[in-house]
């Protein structure tokens, strides 16, 4: 039996390898394999993406299924708001309350809803948008929460499940589209347990040519200087000796890692070609201007241009900056509003463009955050009672589901965790939530376990 | 100087603006709640007074006589409250955005209050234009607005001179501008330079600023000038910069002085008073790492002469007139709800000052 015990995401490779006749003793590693990796972690333009566990060979129950998935050309942008935000300084405020904070509430175009006065612009369109006041999740500390809200399911030691944006590239991409089916727009390289995640194997067992491509701020700069840095006739001689040799490196080697970088190496070089679909400065000025300047929004706008391109999963992060233990309300009022800009403009634009009903948009932490302020001016993490928006594709629009207590500490209508959420989203994404992975030398797994139901007062 | 405690009062909600009875009997407290406090600095009894704030109460001043108290508010609004009654004599939409800080000039005719969003204005989450006067002079009189001043928000600190001629007011990116109150309505500061030593840009977890100068004080002498506040931090949320005040010819534009090194510990120093015979002042707010909150500096040469650690956050301190006392409001975290019931986590604290 192949040994798939130990998490690490160098060991795969290794092991796969020694499987596919190494000569080498057991559980031993060959220099070569982890330059390769390292090579491939570098400034994180994979997005760690390293390779599989195993090839993927059959997902759906049903081919045809599948199939239509693709052809139907589906898109998804989560808004990563890692760090986690505050529900009460977004979607379910509780004025006057002891865990209220400073900021009120307002009105929406929904009767008898209310966001925080932070998102106006929101608060207009909330016809348009779905909320979901009721999350309950079980991780506490941000390493875990992220896995588990990126993953959709509990861990299990040994094994790594591929994250939401690689189900998405593999269930919804084209493997010959000149843009990247799974985009990570992150200007930020650290970020603490994000930046640890950020190294770590996005694609799971996928394979790594389902991990992203990493680009924004600093990323994006090196990219164009890639590009601008070889003359066209150059990258071609070379591609064609690349080509060459690490296919008879892969084909003679059997090599797991070669076929890992191959992938990569293709997407990046797919992105190259699509390189001005990740230049702000080809974006109109006047669109820049709408969404605001920060990094996030201008990335949010990249994200709506990339979709209109064809992009089938975008995830748009900031760092980690929504952990605000220190200054909770004074960087809240900068945030959110950025936010609201954010997304009045995207799920407006997503509209307009006829866009909408084939794009699922999911703004999200992996928490929320305390009803109590701690001394240093903050809300600490809390996954026991939070909020997130989710709208677009497969989804009615105007609904508010789940409900909180009056302080906003305990779900008391309707709570819904990651498992469901995620049976949300590949139901909307027209994904079989329920798929079974067919995972050689490994136990059985499902897109989403426990036939977890999908928030059906939210499905279409 | 040595600072013995005679009270430890509990108030609802986070104390975060105090005033001082002239005769130093009494104190009055802005609270989380948006309510006011009248507390008795023996017994610690507390009544609130009638009108609230419809979001935290963030400041409150005294004025001169010890009759009208008038408090400021994350909701913008600045009320007049009659002492001896407690009822509401004014309200004035004074901001569209939070009243960060309020400060009332020494023959209490003047109130400058200061203002200001933190809006992204750029790639870096540079702090983006003020939309409306970050400064603002109110007659205490008549509520009427007496003048302006452009800053760059949010502002979050201000203060007069001895004599009131002088307005400071400094901001999150730690630029601090003075005015000469008796210019034409509109005119320039008369001085305005930029520490960089108290705001922080993330480079681990964000890219965004945060901090800035959280109390100002002018020298009892008016010639320098006092800010305090957190120095830079990699993590903007961790809440561990060094503890830090600076001292500023302010004329000039120069520092004088600072923070020692080997006497300060990491945290957000939110308040700076100066004991009213000038030989110290104290700087206190809260302690992320180290051994005091609050601490006695001489300030002939900036030494640290005593300090505490209060086991709190402390968000403003006040020496009473004759300087026999020093008052502190604060807050500990806020306790988890109990039984459907909150409790408190406003503090108010007397200390006696001995030689």
């Amino acid at each position: 039996m192949m040994n798939l015990d130990s998490p690490d995401i160098f060991s795969g490779p290794c092991q796969v390898e020694l499987l596919n006749g190494g000569d080498q003793r057991p559980g031993a590693c060959r220099v070569d394999e982890h330059r390769l990796h390292r090579r491939l972690f570098i400034k994180g333009l994979t997005g760690g993406a390293l390779a599989s566990l195993a090839s993927f060979t059959g997902l759906f129950h049903n081919p045809l299924f599948a199939a239509q998935t693709k052809k139907a050309r589906k898109h998804c942008i989560l808004l990563w708001l890692c760090g986690a935000p505050s529900q009460f300084e977004t979607w379910d405020p509780k004025p006057g309350r002891p865990s209220g904070g400073p900021f009120g509430s307002i009105p929406t175009k929904i009767p008898g809803v209310q966001f925080s006065s932070l998102l106006p612009r929101c608060a207009g369109i909330a016809d348009k948008l779905n909320i979901v006041r009721s999350m309950k999740t079980s991780q506490t500390e941000h390493l875990q929460a992220i896995t588990l809200l990126q993953r959709g399911n509990p861990e299990r030691a040994g094994f790594t499940r591929p994250t939401l944006g690689s189900v998405c590239s593999q269930a919804m991409g084209q493997l010959d589209s000149s843009i990247p089916n799974f985009v990570f727009l992150d200007p930020i390289p650290g970020g603490n347990e994000f930046e640890t995640f950020k190294a770590g194997n996005w694609a799971g067992w996928l394979g790594a040519e389902y991990a992203p491509v990493r680009l924004g701020g600093d990323y994006t700069q090196f990219l164009n200087a890639a590009e601008e840095g070889i003359p066209q006739h150059d990258r071609e001689s070379r591609e064609t000796l690349r080509h060459f040799l690490t296919a008879k490196y892969e084909r003679d080697r059997r090599s797991t890692v070669a076929r890992s970088q191959n992938a990569a190496f293709e997407r990046l070089k797919g992105m190259t070609a699509s390189a001005d679909l990740f230049d702000l400065n080809k974006l109109p000025a006047k669109d820049r201007e709408r969404y605001g300047p920060g990094s996030f929004a201008q990335h949010s706008l990249m994200a709506l241009n990339l979709v209109g391109h064809g992009a089938p999963f975008v995830m748009v992060a900031n760092g980690m900056n929504w952990d605000n233990h220190v200054f909770q309300h004074e960087i809240h009022q900068m945030l959110v509003p950025e936010l609201d800009r954010v997304l009045f403009h995207l799920i407006t634009d997503l509209e307009q463009r006829g866009l909408l009903d084939n794009t699922l948009v999911i703004a999200m932490g992996e928490f929320g955050r305390s009803p109590w302020m701690n001394a240093a001016r903050g809300r600490d993490h809390y996954p026991n009672a939070w909020s997130l928006m989710m709208t677009g594709c497969g989804l009615k629009r105007g609904v508010v589901t789940g409900a909180t207590d009056e302080d906003g500490v305990e779900v008391v209508d309707k709570p819904y965790n990651e498992q469901n959420l995620f049976a949300t989203i590949f139901s909307a994404l027209g994904i079989d939530p329920y798929a079974e992975y067919d995972l050689p030398g490994m136990p059985t797994f499902h897109r989403v376990e426990n036939q977890a139901e999908p928030i059906r007062e939210l499905l279409a | 100087m040595k600072l013995t405690l005679d009270l430890d009062a509990k108030l609802p909600t986070g104390a975060l603006g105090l005033a001082v009875a002239p005769d130093g009997s009494a104190a009055c407290v802005a609270c989380a709640n948006g309510a006011l406090y009248y507390v008795d600095l023996d017994s610690g009894d507390a009544d609130p007074f009638d009108e609230k704030h419809s979001s935290f109460a963030s400041g409150c001043v005294l004025l001169p006589d010890g009759k009208v108290l008038i408090s400021g508010g994350y909701d913008g609004a600045l009320l007049w409250h009659e002492v001896e009654t407690g009822r509401c004599l004014r309200r004035v939409a004074a901001h569209n955005f939070w009243n960060w800080q309020l400060a009332l000039s020494p023959d209490g005719r003047q109130l400058a209050t200061t203002t200001g969003q933190y809006i992204p204005g750029g790639w870096k989450y540079e702090p983006a234009a003020e939309t409306e006067p970050s400064v603002k002079v109110f007659d205490t009189a008549t509520g009427n607005l007496v003048a302006s001043f452009t800053h760059t928000p949010p502002v979050m600190s201000c203060g007069f001179n001895a004599d009131g001629q002088y307005l400071a007011a400094a901001n999150m990116m730690g630029e601090v501008r003075v005015w000469d109150l008796q210019s034409k309505f509109g005119s320039p500061p008369v001085a305005q330079w930029t520490s960089p030593d108290f705001t922080s840009w993330g480079t681990i977890k964000s890219h965004h600023y945060c901090g800035g100068i959280y109390g100002l004080a002018f020298a009892p002498d008016g010639k320098s000038l006092l800010g305090c506040g957190m120095g830079p931090m990699t993590d903007p949320m961790a809440g561990n910069g060094k503890m830090t005040w600076q001292r500023w010819n302010w004329q000039k534009g120069e520092k004088l002085d600072q923070i020692k090194d080997g006497q300060h510990g990491a945290g957000l120093m939110e308040t700076v008073a100066w004991h009213p015979d000038g030989t110290h002042f104290i700087m206190a707010g809260r302690q992320a790492q180290g051994t005091w909150n609050l601490a006695v500096f001489n300030s002939a040469d900036g030494n640290l002469v005593q300090s505490l650690d209060t086991k709190k956050r402390i968000t403003q301190a006040r020496f009473s007139a004759d300087g026999t006392r020093l008052i502190l409001s604060g807050a500990i975290g806020q306790p988890q709800r109990k039984d459907g019931k909150w409790p408190s986590w406003g503090r108010l604290q007397v200390y006696r000052v001995g030689v």
